[in-house]
Parts: structure tokens; C-alpha cells; sequence
């Protein structure tokens, strides 16, 4: 469903992503691991254009997206509207939350498809309800995220992305910056988006949960995927010396 | 000094009042269309902007009210002194205002900007439900800080023969020689304008706290 091909991105003269290529079908779930500093939160952002690329080809359903040939060989940035369309077909969570600040947790999850997809607004808050309760919310609809904790705050993250109607989820280290004690009911609500068939990038370091959730686990090591496979594959019998440094040592 | 004297400074006080008043909110105003240049993709419009902010800031405001008062004059013929002075602090304050808006947009984390933009919103969106919210929750307080700095910057308008509180009293010191008590009296209502400002500013900034305004981390 998602195709990378010849991803390539460099970084002030620094080439930190080396030509990957990555196909994610519809409801995979594939988990990207490797050392900090690989790359692996830049291709997240490059999926869904939150980060330009140098070269390569990203598709969605057949679909190039954000870049058009411009007829000369070259390649030119498609306009706003067309990357705005395209962005809300992909839903991103990051490690700090970026709640706004000034909308209530309600509000937060209508901005998308209210102001992004035109919804009215009662469908919308019907769907961000919805969503919200789904992620054990329901009682804190009008919470400003000043008064939410680091978990509740990172569920309703999860709820806004979600409110799009996303094919895929994009997951960047979700759980990295919460307490030890909060992890548990961020993980259990990606456990359950699991039996929804929705398809699933996660940059993490939390290995026990990636081998759980995760159809395919890809070792980032040089800009490049060093490895990819099942995860019983890929953390039990690994093949790449680098990364059986990497696993020896986060363990 | 006598009761009738006192008086007279609080009317004179009242239009120093409506001037910066309404000087704020045209200044406001123009600052509203100015900032979004400093941030236009074209160079023409950031240079407009830049060019803007260095000669009103970098200009005593006495020349520029004088500046403005002969131009308009020259070009209209014989005009109001009271609205050449709401002219003269609106083109002041929209230029420090702009910068307090400016520094407002460039407080708002980046990754807010990714979110905003990863939800697919459409840039006039983005602008109106997360940059300007944001943007006012951060300029509150230098933005209350140039109000206060209005009322005071209105003396200046004296030199144009607007009767504010700085000419009325120079005005009955001339007549009583009463310089103290009439300049401590004058000071006195400059501090209650300010203070009264000062107040409403911090009134509206605990009210917006209480909405999940502050407080929070990002």
C-alpha cells in the first residue's frame, strides 16, 4: 500500500538517509529500530512530508505523493492543497505530544476533520467523542492538555491522528517521553488499534512491545535498512553484526 | 493651583487617554497586516516589513510627529493636530507591535507547525484556529507593554498643538508657576492610566490562563 523507492536525504552536506526502500502492505505494521542518529525518526517525517527529500519516489496506493515530474526530468514539490490532501491520508503521533495548547482535548481531535476534511461540526465532535472514549477519554473531553498527564495527553495525540480517518499511522517513539507507569495504557491502546486492520509505521526503542505488535521489525543502520523481517527473525537470529551489537547492548 | 485647575487636567488627561486608545487600536490593526509580511514568502514583502520597522522605530517619535504633522498639512491643507496625532502614534505603535506579533509567531514550537500541518489543514486554518491564538497568547504581555508605553507616548503630540495632558500642564504652570504640584499632578494621572491598563492586561491574561492558556509545558 505504502512504497518507499530511493529515499535519499541529506542534512547540511550529511547524507542520513541512503536510498531506502520500504514496501508496508495494508495493515502492516512494521517497527523501525536502530541507534539514535540513524535516521529513523527523519524517514517517518519524510513519509509524510513533514521533511523533504533529496530523491526517491514515496507512494500511496499507487498514488506518488508529493512530488510531481515537472515534464524536464526534474521534480517539483506538489502544491499546498494537493500536500494537504495528501497528508490526511496518514496520521502522525509524535514523542511530545503537541497538544495545542489552547484547545480543549475535544477541540484538538475536531481540528483535522472539522477545518482539514470540512465536516460539519457536529459530525465532527460526534467523531472526536467517539474516538476520545475509545482511547478511555470520555470523561475528559474538556480538559485543557495543561491539565492532562503525559499518558492522557499522548492518547488524545493518538485520537487526533486517528480522527482523519488515517490509511496509515505514523508513530514516532510515542512512549519515549513518558513515566515508566504511563507507558502501559499509551501500548494498550496501539494493542487495540491492532485488531483494526490500520497499517502502522513506529520508530521505537521499546523492543518487547515492537516483537508483540509488529509484523516486520527494519534495523536502520547508515542512512540504510540493514535488516528486515519478522521479529522473531530479526531479534532472535539476527544477521547483521551491527545489529547484534545494537540488541546485545539495549539489552 | 485651585480645583478648577484640577479640572482641567483630568479633561486633558481623558483625550491623552482617547488618543493612545485609539491609536492602539488602529496601530493594532495595521500591525496585523504588517506582521504576516515579515513571514511572506517573497522578498519584496519581507523587505517592505523590515524597511517599515527600521525607519518608524529608528526615528524619535517628536520627528516623526513633527514629520507627519507638516506633511499631512501640506498635502491637505490646514488638518486636525488630533488627527495627525492618532495618525503619528498609530504609525509608531503599529511598527512595535508588529515586532511583538513577529516574536509571537516565531515562539510557537515548531512542532506544533509540523501537527498543524500534518492534520492537512489548509493554511488559512492553520492561521486562524492555531498561529493566531497562539500568537496572542504569547505577545499578551510586550503587547501590553506598548500600551502602556501609549499613553505616555501621546505628550509628545504637545509639539503639534495637540491639548493633551502634557500641554495643559505646561499651560497652567505658565499662568500659576505652580510647577510641582501641577507636574506631580500630571504625573499622577499618566500612573493611573498606565496602572488602570496594567490591570486590564493582567485581568485578561489570568482569565485566559484559567482556558489552558499557561501553565502547561510544550
Amino acid at each position: 500500500m505504502i512504497e518507499l523507492r530511493g529515499i535519499r536525504k541529506s542534512f547540511a552536506g550529511v547524507e542520513i538517509l541512503r536510498g531506502i526502500d520500504l514496501s508496508i502492505g495494508a495493515g502492516e505494521i512494521v517497527a523501525l529500530i536502530g541507534r539514535s542518529g540513524c535516521g529513523k525518526t527523519t524517514l517517518l517525517r519524510c513519509i509524510n512530508f513533514l521533511e523533504d527529500y533529496d530523491a526517491g519516489e514515496i507512494k500511496l496506493d499507487g498514488e506518488v505523493l508529493w512530488y510531481r515530474a515537472d515534464g524536464t526530468g526534474g521534480r517539483r514539490r506538489c502544491p499546498e492543497k494537493d500536500l494537504a490532501r495528501q497528508r490526511q491520508r496518514m496520521g502522525i503521533v509524535f514523542q511530545q505530544f503537541n497538544l495545542f495548547p489552547h484547545m480543549t482535548a475535544l477541540e484538538n481531535v475536531c481540528l483535522g476533520p472539522r477545518f482539514g476534511q470540512k465536516l460539519a461540526a457536529d459530525a465532527a465532535e460526534l467523531r472526536a467523542r467517539e474516538l476520545l472514549s475509545r482511547v478511555g477519554l470520555a470523561d475528559r473531553l474538556n480538559s485543557y492538555p495543561a491539565h492532562l498527564s503525559g499518558g492522557q495527553q499522548q492518547r488524545v495525540a493518538i485520537a487526533r491522528a486517528l480522527a482523519m480517518k488515517p490509511q496509515v499511522l505514523l508513530l514516532d517513539e510515542i512512549t519515549s517521553a513518558l513515566d515508566p507507569e504511563l507507558v502501559a495504557e499509551v501500548e494498550d491502546v496501539i494493542r487495540a488499534l491492532t485488531q483494526e486492520g490500520i497499517a502502522m509505521v513506529l520508530v521505537t526503542h521499546a523492543m518487547s512491545f515492537a516483537r508483540e505488535i509488529a509484523h516486520r521489525i527494519a534495523y536502520l543502520a547508515d542512512g540504510q535498512i540493514a535488516e528486515i523481517g519478522p521479529p522473531q527473525e530479526v531479534l532472535d537470529r539476527p544477521r547483521d553484526k551491527g545489529l547484534r551489537e545494537f540488541l546485545r547492548r539495549i539489552r | 493651583m485651585t480645583a478648577s485647575d484640577l479640572w482641567v487636567l483630568a479633561q486633558a488627561a481623558a483625550i491623552s487617554l482617547l488618543m493612545a486608545l485609539a491609536a492602539i487600536a488602529f496601530g493594532t490593526l495595521l500591525a496585523v497586516a504588517l506582521t504576516p509580511l515579515a513571514f511572506a514568502p517573497w522578498a519584496l514583502g519581507r523587505a517592505i516589513y523590515r524597511l517599515y520597522i527600521f525607519v518608524v522605530r529608528g526615528m524619535p517619535v517628536l520627528l516623526l510627529a513633527l514629520l507627519v504633522f507638516y506633511a499631512l498639512a501640506s498635502f491637505w491643507g490646514r488638518i486636525s493636530p488630533y488627527a495627525a496625532g492618532i495618525v503619528v502614534l498609530t504609525l509608531y505603535l503599529a511598527a512595535l507591535i508588529a515586532e511583538v506579533f513577529r516574536g509571537g509567531v516565531l515562539a510557537i514550537p515548531r512542532p506544533l507547525w509540523d501537527c498543524a500541518k500534518s492534520l492537512g489543514l489548509p493554511r488559512l486554518s492553520i492561521l486562524r484556529r492555531v498561529v493566531s491564538p497562539l500568537v496572542a497568547r504569547y505577545a499578551l504581555p510586550p503587547y501590553l507593554n506598548v500600551c502602556v508605553m501609549a499613553v505616555k507616548a501621546s505628550s509628545v503630540l504637545s509639539i503639534i498643538s495637540v491639548w493633551e495632558l502634557t500641554l495643559a500642564s505646561r499651560e497652567i504652570i505658565e499662568r500659576t508657576l505652580d510647577v510641582y504640584r501641577v507636574l506631580a499632578v500630571a504625573a499622577l494621572f499618566y500612573f493611573i492610566m498606565c496602572f488602570a491598563i496594567d490591570r486590564l492586561g493582567r485581568n485578561l491574561e489570568s482569565r485566559l490562563a484559567a482556558r489552558g492558556f499557561a501553565g502547561e509545558r510544550l
